[in-house]
């Protein structure tokens, strides 16, 4: 019943009409941020912070409006698939499968329209699972000590990489790069550490910036080297011819979708993409030989779609809740609760209650705002997909110059954000993974602090960190995370890709 | 051959080590030495990448393909424009640099010149006009700085 409460005065903070309007801005630039090739979820809210900030927000505003584009991102990375057979995003590569072949079979409007009810159930059941799971798992958090949390995190980096995930040594790698790039600047003791005596770099580096420069100017490189600038040229969206029988008779497989998805996004390592390709596999073996999945089977366009919206919701509980995020999405979510000065985790479902239920409302409101957008809009959504990445990409990089640009005036800053494109553009080259070095860069600070208090209290005896059970128990998921996709990461890895056959 | 992933374990060894280093030389925190001082977590992020980068020089991934000449030249001038952009920002105004990076950018991506720096132009009046009038953010005037007293 408390949660209900809570759930209410939520609703009074999200229906306030400035943070309604900021959702519906939220929502639609989700939408496109999700849509555009080349312009990635992560990416998009990454370059959405800086002028988050600078238009001075509110903190709970500034997070409903990001949190809406979260949403509508994952609604957005399906126009592509469908349209172009290029997925927006990973998790959307499963969505390619039917929901292309439905467009070439002239039903793009029918595709589309399916993929946006499949995706606002799966959403929908999902914030709900948000709204039972997030306070009972922060209450449970609240008995964590330093050393649990030590552990907690390790085990955030463990399994970052996913069951699907390539390397591990790889992962790990970037998980130390990002830690110590976050112990520049003057640490808890007043210790400068690796400054130089660059005045700049006392305060240690923003992650912002890193964010926005690892993110948006690799992805500018990585456009001029494919030579992809002229993009594709778009489908002709047919008019829309859909029954509330055709609706309903997708319901079904929405539902399923939407539970596997939400279980997917939940755990450690599994992931949006992993919630869609389940529900897929499943949902093809429940119909069996009724489905005619691969040439167009509508019910082949719901259930992935089902399945990462709902992967994206559950993503947020262990975001909220104990402050570590799964993906590369919720992390830049992080990154934006830390510059607001929210601490996350356990304590903030007390601290700062009004932000989180509110953002949890916003997710409720901000479903059946993009579901009423993406129907009647899509046709907009559809015309600026065909403008080409090579006027579009070189606007992003500029928006992104003046959101880094107006958060300090400072050209410092800029050169900051250029070189850590590069820098993107080389590890993503040697397949060195970029969430982990974000993730570290974000959970260094607290990670070091955790250390510390759990070694001060025990007097320096480092088996403090594995001498609860709770400790070992984390200690142990996060070694099963990293062997785990040595044994089946291979397997799933070809199994994901011989069905979707676009490969990359 | 899996040139990259050895190279890449060379120089992250060294980091490690200098980073490792780096950390020994810390001054002590005042109030003498504690159980955990600034050098703990630096330390063991040391070893952490030291083990990582001798696994990869052991045992690297196969190579991705690298760019060819004259796609390195294009790669090249678009940090080169990133870093002019930064540059002259302050000195000719948001509007024409962003004209000539966003231009400059669309045209080595493959648009034709005229349609390229009119979309610079566009980009950067909009966003100019938007940031200095809706938001209220001045970005700075630069050569156009006359027009901004008339």
């Amino acid at each position: 019943m408390e949660t209900l409460n809570y759930l209410i005065d939520g609703f009074g903070v999200a229906l306030q009409p400035h943070n309604l309007m900021f959702a519906l801005l939220g929502a639609f630039l989700g939408t496109l941020i999700g849509a555009l090739p080349g312009l990635g979820p992560a990416n998009g809210v990454a370059i959405l912070i800086p002028l988050a900030f600078t238009l001075g927000l509110q903190p709970d505003t500034a997070l409903i409006m990001l949190t809406a584009v979260y949403a509508g991102a994952m609604y957005g990375g399906r126009i592509s698939s469908i349209l172009l057979n290029i997925p927006g995003d990973e998790p959307a590569m499963m969505t390619c499968l039917d929901g292309y072949p439905m467009a070439q079979k002239g039903k793009a409007a029918e595709a589309l329209a399916i993929s946006a009810v499949a995706s606002f159930i799966g959403s929908l059941i999902a914030t709900i699972g948000l709204i039972l799971l997030a306070p009972l798992l922060a209450r449970f958090a609240l008995t964590f000590g330093a050393a649990e949390y030590f552990a907690l995190f390790v085990l955030a980096f463990a399994t970052l990489g996913g069951i699907t995930g390539k390397n591990p040594i790889k992962t790990i790698m970037a998980a130390a790069i990002g830690l110590m790039i976050a112990t520049v600047g003057i640490d808890n003791t007043g210790t400068q550490r690796y400054t130089f005596g660059v005045l700049e770099l006392y305060e240690g580096i923003d992650f912002i910036i890193a964010i926005v420069g690892l993110f948006a100017i690799s992805e500018l490189l990585f456009f001029i080297e494919e030579r992809a600038g002229g993009g594709k040229p778009a489908m002709v969206v047919n008019k829309l011819k859909l029954s509330w029988r055709d609706i309903v008779a997708m319901l079904p497989t929405s539902f399923r979708g939407g539970v596997l998805g939400f279980i997917a996004g939940v755990l450690p390592g599994a992931g949006a993409s992993l919630g869609s390709f389940i529900s897929y596999t499943l949902e093809k073996k429940i119909l069996g030989k009724k489905g005619y999945f691969g040439e167009g089977d509508p019910r082949g366009v719901a259930a992935p779609e089902a399945g990462n919206n709902g992967a994206s919701s559950g993503a947020l509980v262990p975001m909220l809740t104990l402050g570590v995020p799964g993906s590369g999405t919720t992390a830049v979510l992080l990154a934006l609760l830390i510059s607001l000065n929210i601490t996350p985790g356990p304590l903030m479902f007390t601290q700062n209650a009004d932000i989180v239920w509110g953002v949890i409302a916003a997710l409720l409101i901000g479903n059946f705002l993009l579901l009423l957008l993406n129907i009647p809009l899509v046709g907009i959504f559809v015309k600026l997909l065909s403008v080409p990445p090579m006027y579009l990409l070189p606007i992003v990089t500029m928006v992104a110059f003046v959101g880094i640009y107006s958060i300090s005036n400072s050209a410092f800053d800029l050169y900051f954000m250029v070189a850590f494109g590069v820098g993107g553009y080389f590890l993503r080259k040697l397949e060195i993974p970029l969430v982990p070095i974000i993730l570290g860069l974000l959970l260094g600070p607290e990670m070091e602090k955790n250390l510390r208090h759990a070694l001060d209290i025990a007097d320096g005896d480092w088996t403090v960190l594995w001498s609860s059970g709770l400790a070992i128990g984390l200690w142990s998921v996060a070694i099963v995370g990293l062997i785990l996709p040595y044994l089946v990461g291979p397997i799933l890895r070809q199994r994901m890709k011989g069905k979707s056959g676009v490969g990359d | 051959m899996a040139l990259n992933d050895r190279v890449f374990g060379v120089l992250m060894l060294v980091l490690a080590v200098a980073y490792g280093w780096g950390a020994t030389q810390f001054p002590e925190p005042f109030g003498g030495a504690e159980s955990v001082g600034p050098e703990t977590f630096p330390t063991v992020l040391a070893v952490v990448l030291a083990l990582t980068s001798l696994y990869l020089i052991v045992k690297p991934d196969p190579d991705n393909a690298w760019p060819s000449g004259s796609l390195w030249l294009e790669l090249i001038i678009a940090v080169v424009v990133l870093i002019a952009y930064t540059l002259l920002l302050q000195p000719l105004g948001f509007v024409i640099a962003t004209t000539l990076a966003v231009g400059t950018l669309c045209w080595r991506m493959g648009a034709a010149v005229l349609r390229a720096y009119l979309t610079g132009l566009v980009a950067g009046v909009v966003v100019f006009l938007l940031f200095t009038y809706a938001l209220d953010l001045p970005l700075p005037w630069g050569l156009l700085g006359v027009l901004e007293t008339s």
